[in-house]
């Protein structure tokens, strides 16, 4: 594929709208199950022993909220940029202290999908991690929206 | 495509209303509004709900490292004060992982009761948790929930001391305590 076609297929709608869905969708499905067990979700924080032992359970609280809110709002079209960097700095977030687990040799459940696919922190979720890091650039580079186009002076409302 | 109702000339593409998200300010403005109302909704959320944590948590004279709420009548235990237990020899281990998991490596003596087949195996064992003086649960580590649930199932059969011992076989491990390997206790 040629660059000029690259850059076109990066830029287009549809690639916008499908990396918006698909990383607000995957946010969405993977707090479902964190929103209402803020205390499973904080043991998971702590297996990681990264955060002080006295932020865990905030951190279990707060988080899977911070995860949807932008989430949903990906879904909708509100505010892409945003929630998109948002996401991403959560992601580079993970990146990082799946990465800290590794080195350490710690063997934990990443707590990504509670209580089902909650796989174990390792190169497989660095990997995916990574992926729906690109999706967030995606959006951040190229923002696509369902909001309505504005209205030129002088001109009647678009139909 | 949209169309002009008062002009011929040619239509054009109009900007989206980007409510800000055209500048770098207005993107981590944004950003920051969507963390914060992330967060609200997180602290009202564990405000209402049943199974609502301490947001900072105060660790009891035991040194637990993180204060997670226990079902009433269970009480938490740490590893020093899981050892001593085991070294009196006054209470009664119950490994809560799966048996490949317990065969693997567990606490000498501690039977196996894994959460997943609580009722098949519990008859089993009844007779050696009655004449118990205490109970401690656990299972592999502070993540793991298999502990505090058998635990809690215990509690309604058994009238009698109950601890979770909370950090579980790799804090066990990790304290050079003795263990043992196989099916047997």
């Amino acid at each position: 594929m040629s660059e000029g076609r690259a850059r076109r297929f990066l830029g287009s709608p549809v690639t916008g709208a499908v990396c918006r869905l698909l990383l607000g969708g995957v946010f969405i499905y993977s707090d479902s199950h964190k929103l209402l067990r803020p205390d499973e979700f904080a043991r998971l924080i702590y297996g990681y022993r990264i955060l002080h032992p006295d932020l865990v359970n905030l951190a279990g609280i707060i988080l899977p909220w911070v995860e949807l809110v932008p989430g949903l709002f990906l879904v909708i079209g509100l505010l892409p940029r945003s929630s998109a960097a948002l996401l991403g700095g959560l992601l580079a977030l993970f990146i990082g202290a799946a990465a800290l687990v590794m080195m350490r040799g710690l063997s934990i459940h990443c707590g990504c999908f509670l209580p089902i696919l909650s796989d174990r922190v390792g190169w497989p979720l660095i990997l995916r991690n990574s992926v729906l890091l690109l999706l967030a650039l995606q959006i951040i580079i190229w923002p696509s929206s369902f909001l309505p186009r504005r209205r030129a002076p002088g001109t009647a409302l678009p139909r | 495509m949209a169309r002009s109702l008062t002009s011929n000339h040619r239509p054009r593409r109009l900007p989206r209303a980007d409510l800000g998200q055209s500048t770098l300010g207005g993107v981590l403005v944004g950003a920051f509004l969507l963390l914060a109302a992330g967060a609200v909704l997180g602290l009202a959320a564990n405000h209402f709900s049943s199974r609502r944590i301490p947001i900072f948590p105060k660790p009891g004279k035991d040194q637990q490292p993180v204060a997670l709420p226990l079902p009433p009548g269970v009480r938490s235990m740490s590893p020093m004060q899981a050892y001593a237990a085991f070294r009196a020899g006054t209470a009664l281990f119950l490994d809560g992982r799966a048996p490949e998991e317990y065969a693997a490596g567990h606490i000498p003596g501690a039977l196996n009761l894994p959460a997943a087949d609580f009722e098949a195996v519990y008859p089993d064992l009844a007779e050696r948790v009655d004449a118990a003086q205490s109970l401690v649960a656990y299972c592999q580590s502070i993540e793991c929930g298999e502990g505090v649930e058998i635990a809690d199932r215990v509690r309604e059969l058994v009238p009698k001391p109950i601890f979770v011992f909370e950090l579980g076989w790799e804090a066990w491990q990790a304290s050079g305590f003795p263990a043992r390997k196989g099916e047997q206790p």
